[in-house]
């Protein structure tokens, strides 16, 4: 971006025009997150496509279930349950993504213009 | 190729006095092609000559840009390209109330981007600070592991819906502010975590100093957010239509 096409940039937080250009940039590259799928890394790939895919619905469904918590609408017994399969598939999708050594970044599909995927 | 769709009301010759000189891509002349007062400036070059890179891409907007200082335009998207004049023609025709319709709602105005950014983790922690209701999550712990659990997760969603909560305000205050400019709005929320608002407005062009000034009004006001405001630019974000 263009310094004369600035019109304005002040603030406390220090921002020069190369540390906007590179947070633009990677707002729209999205090379590391893409699907690469080859002949070779057909496992891995697809892996990589599942997770994200597993991963999103379990962020949603934990969203939805904190707004049911802190709107009350849940007894103890069932918070108590639901910390426990919250729990314990946060730990199988940290083992599966160990296993096929992917990062929540790996995970975390950039869209573009819409931004990131979770 | 196609750069953009332009409306030539009057003074046809003032448009190709301009084309004349410029040059395009690869040194290639621009020239006009018309449908009634509505006109293409393009340039013949075969769709395998394009190079998509950011130079190539940064040039042809500059293009752009020189074309929206003197007339109302739409941008064309980098890369477009069709067989022959006759073909570019029949899309017009095919394609002109919509086009016309569009000329009109960005004639006269340009685009202006802002940017919001700031440093969220500190700004979720400043506004979990002053509000009990979050601090209060915190000391709800009870002996079960996977209360815990919960309290932890719920603490996070709480910390997260305060600072969109926050960021609607802002976005609420500062459209509110410009209602007089009377700009189209875009705005987008958390493009990520720096960049807590990111927006386009449509305004007209004898309105830019008080955009100026709205924006610093508010980086004023909230000396914690980073407001960067770019433009003018060529209305890339508000042309609507899909071409027939």
């Amino acid at each position: 971006m263009s310094k004369n096409k600035i019109l304005c940039n002040k603030g406390t937080v220090d921002l020069s025009v190369n540390d906007v250009t590179e947070e633009l940039e990677q707002q729209t590259n999205n090379k590391g997150s893409k699907l690469e799928l080859t002949p070779a890394n057909a496992d891995s790939g697809l892996a990589k496509l599942v997770l994200t895919l597993v991963e999103l619905i379990r962020k949603l469904v934990e969203k939805q279930a904190m707004r049911r918590v802190d709107g009350g609408l849940l007894t103890e017994e069932e918070i108590e349950r639901l910390g426990e399969t919250l729990m314990k598939q946060e730990m199988k999708m940290e083992e599966l993504k160990k296993h096929f050594n992917l990062t929540d970044r790996d995970l975390n599909i950039n869209l573009g213009p819409l931004g990131d995927l979770m | 190729m196609i750069y953009a769709i332009l409306s030539v009301k009057k003074n046809p010759g003032k448009l190709n006095a301009l084309l004349a000189g410029i040059k395009g891509l690869s040194g290639v002349g621009l020239y006009a092609v018309s449908v009634n007062k509505i006109t293409l400036a393009v340039c013949d070059m075969n769709k395998a000559e394009i190079i998509a890179d950011k130079s190539c891409a940064i040039e042809y907007a500059g293009i752009i840009e020189t074309l929206a200082q003197q007339f109302t335009l739409l941008p064309v998207q980098y890369g477009s390209v069709m067989e022959s004049t006759d073909t570019i023609k029949k899309m017009l025709e095919r394609n002109y109330a919509e086009i016309q319709q569009n000329l009109l709602k960005v004639e006269n105005k340009f685009e202006f981007g802002l940017k919001v950014f700031c440093d969220s983790e500190k700004l979720m922690t400043e506004l979990e600070d002053a509000n009990e209701t979050v601090q209060k999550s915190g000391s709800e712990i009870k002996n079960s592991v996977f209360r815990e659990y919960v309290n932890q997760k719920l603490k996070e969603h709480r910390r997260e819906e305060m600072l969109l909560s926050y960021v609607d305000s802002i976005i609420a205050e500062f459209t509110r502010l410009l209602t007089h400019l009377n700009t189209i709005n875009k705005i987008k929320k958390m493009a990520s975590a720096k960049n807590i608002i990111d927006a386009v407005f449509l305004l007209k062009k004898n309105k830019k100093d008080e955009m100026v000034q709205a924006v610093k009004d508010f980086q004023s006001k909230y000396p914690r957010l980073n407001f960067i405001l770019t433009g003018p630019w060529p209305p890339y974000n508000f042309v609507d239509f899909t071409l027939k």
